[in-house]
């Protein structure tokens, strides 16, 4: 797969932001971003602390709201979407912090994240089991078909709040995976992650983009984002510094400075 | 016990029950801190009061002030009461819930209450003010004597009917992938969001339906005390009520059912006996006694038994793989 180097990807990308910013008071985390994420590739998004890579991947996810510029996802304009309905259309995001509902089984904790299920309305609840039986048993085969993939069968009825970091987050992607996104924007997947489950995940990852699902991944590991990441865009004190390839980049004196030494 | 003492405990327990069962919909299952839940309560009251009330100008009336008067007959005011809980739900719900985050949801909600009732005691030409409406009818009370052993009964089988219908409502809420989703927001709602779900949304509902189910709650009570007065509602019958909620065990429907007969039933219960047999104390000690004692009952819970008598129960689906099946 070929490096898509920089902004030449537009044509092919999903999900681009156009000089987004995103102002705390005085603090300009995210000042004039602007980034293409090619289809069916991962784009990496690394940078030192404090670069405002969490916070754009916040804006683009709806978390928090743009204080100025557009993000364009799927040739819609969804700068104003909350969210909710951003994670409907199919951008989802996951988080920096194991994010798990801690009082809901591993299984439970992907089936609440699942669309089209009849018995997910006041209404549909109220009409009784019979009325969302069918859909519940498709999402449940559907929900163990993902825990089986992720080796995490037996622990489907445990309560997702006991389990290890790195089954935290496992639960987190296949959670995510429930609403079928057409773009997962991941915080930090590895981080506080036992080494034997950083390399599942990094197996899952690599499966995921070879069905063809489109990744934007904050990631500190840089040894993980070489072998991950197609291109690589790099952020430094808000504002993207450069993006290419791995290799390219490590070309680049500046971009070696400000991040890359070591 | 004379049977009018049965059908007494037996409508209060009855009231408590839909009363327990509406606010674990919103704190238990959802996690609503509905700190006014009492003011729903008591606005389904009075609104059946004044429905199935006449004109404050009828004879036997006159001696208090209040609007309406309609003179409705039984289910209309039981109906009626109901509805005003859910219409109340809205507007406070839209002013609440929408920004403000859960632990200012539960202080506005809390001084909510206090101001409701502070204004209905002052307005006293609105709902009679402090003395509250009295002479309230009783459902079908001019067909049957409410005096009477065998109406006492009926009040009893009215409110069962009320219980059987609210709790089965309440279980397919809980129980249904809708109620996961309440569940799932009361855990974490930025990673509720982050899959979808519209937590805004979500909260008005519970607390429309909550409302809804309080409202009928308050409906019953007076049609059996037929009378309605500020100082039934003040804002510690809240926290009686969530200390039910805390004691039973949050967010199962079976918890809420037991915690309503242990805390607000048994409490007043056992309170009853001892004022009877405690000679030699002031008076008001034993009552006063009780506040302190619900508070150390939602601490010591919290402390020690935090899921409560009967904790939520696990979700585990059919054919679920047992451990080791890898």
């Amino acid at each position: 797969m070929g490096a898509a180097g920089g902004t030449s990807a537009a044509g092919n990308s999903i999900l681009s932001a156009r000089e987004v910013h995103r102002h705390f008071e005085g603090l300009r985390a995210v000042d004039g971003v602007s980034i293409e994420v090619p289809l069916k590739q991962i784009t990496g998004l690394i940078g030192p602390n404090g670069a405002g890579k969490s916070t754009f991947l916040a804006v683009l996810a709806g978390t928090l709201p743009a204080t100025a510029g557009t993000i364009v996802f799927d040739g819609d304009d969804i700068t104003r979407l909350p969210a909710y309905q951003r994670a409907r259309r199919g951008l989802v995001r996951t988080f920096q912090l194991p994010s798990e509902f801690a009082r809901l089984t591993v299984l439970e904790n992907l089936l609440v994240a699942a669309p089209h299920n009849r018995g997910d309305s006041v209404f549909g609840a109220l009409m009784g089991k019979r009325y969302w039986m069918e859909d519940e048993r498709r999402l449940v085969a559907e929900a163990r078909a993902l825990l089986k993939r992720f080796g995490m069968s037996a622990k489907e009825s445990d309560y997702a709040g006991t389990m290890s970091g790195g089954q935290k987050r496992l639960i987190e992607i296949m959670r995510a995976l429930m609403l079928h996104p057409r773009v997962l924007l991941l915080d930090e997947p590895m981080s506080g992650v036992h080494p034997k489950i950083v390399e599942e995940i990094q197996h899952y990852l690599e499966t995921l983009r070879g069905e063809g699902l489109t990744i934007l991944m904050v990631e500190h590991e840089l040894h993980m984002v070489e072998r991950l990441c197609d291109t690589v865009v790099v952020m430094a004190q808000g504002k993207v510094i450069g993006s290419g390839t791995m290799a390219t980049l490590r070309k680049q004196p500046e971009i070696v400075d400000a991040y890359l030494v070591g | 016990m004379n049977s009018f003492y049965a059908a007494n405990l037996l409508v209060y327990a009855g009231v408590d029950i839909i009363a327990c069962l509406a606010l674990n919909l919103q704190f238990g299952v959802s996690g609503i801190v509905n700190f006014s839940f009492i003011v729903f309560q008591a606005v389904g009251a009075y609104t059946a009061a004044v429905l199935s009330m006449p004109p404050d100008t009828a004879f036997g009336y006159d001696f208090q002030f209040y609007f309406g008067g309609y003179h409705l007959a039984f289910p209309l005011p039981w109906i009626g009461g109901a509805i005003a809980g859910g219409l109340l739900a809205i507007p406070v719900g839209f002013v609440v819930l929408r920004k403000l985050r859960s632990d200012y949801q539960a202080i506005a909600l809390l001084v909510l209450s206090v101001i409701a009732n502070t204004v209905i005691t002052n307005a006293d030409k609105f709902l009679n003010g402090a003395a509250g409406l009295a002479l309230v009818p009783a459902p079908l009370s001019d067909q049957f004597d409410p005096n009477s052993n065998g109406y006492q009964f009926f009040y009893v089988g009215l409110t069962a009917v009320c219980v059987v219908v609210v709790l089965v409502l309440s279980s397919r809420l809980v129980d249904s992938p809708y109620g996961r989703s309440l569940r799932a927001m009361r855990e974490r709602e930025a990673a509720a969001i982050a899959i979808g779900k519209n937590p805004v949304q979500l909260k008005m509902t519970v607390f429309i339906v909550g409302g809804v189910i309080a409202g009928l709650s308050g409906a019953v009570l007076v049609g059996f005390i037929q009378f309605w007065a500020p100082s039934v509602w003040l804002y510690p019958e809240t926290i009686i009520l969530f200390a039910a909620i805390i004691v039973g065990g949050r967010g199962n429907n079976v918890g809420a059912i037991l915690g309503a007969l242990l805390v607000p039933v048994g409490f007043e219960e056992v309170t009853r006996l001892l004022t009877n047999a405690s000679i030699g104390l002031p008076p008001g000690v034993i009552p006063a006694m009780e506040w302190v004692a619900i508070g150390l009952l939602i601490i010591g819970f919290l402390w020690f038994r935090p899921d409560g008598v009967r904790p939520e129960q696990r979700h585990v689906f059919e054919d679920a793989p047992m451990l080791g099946d890898e």
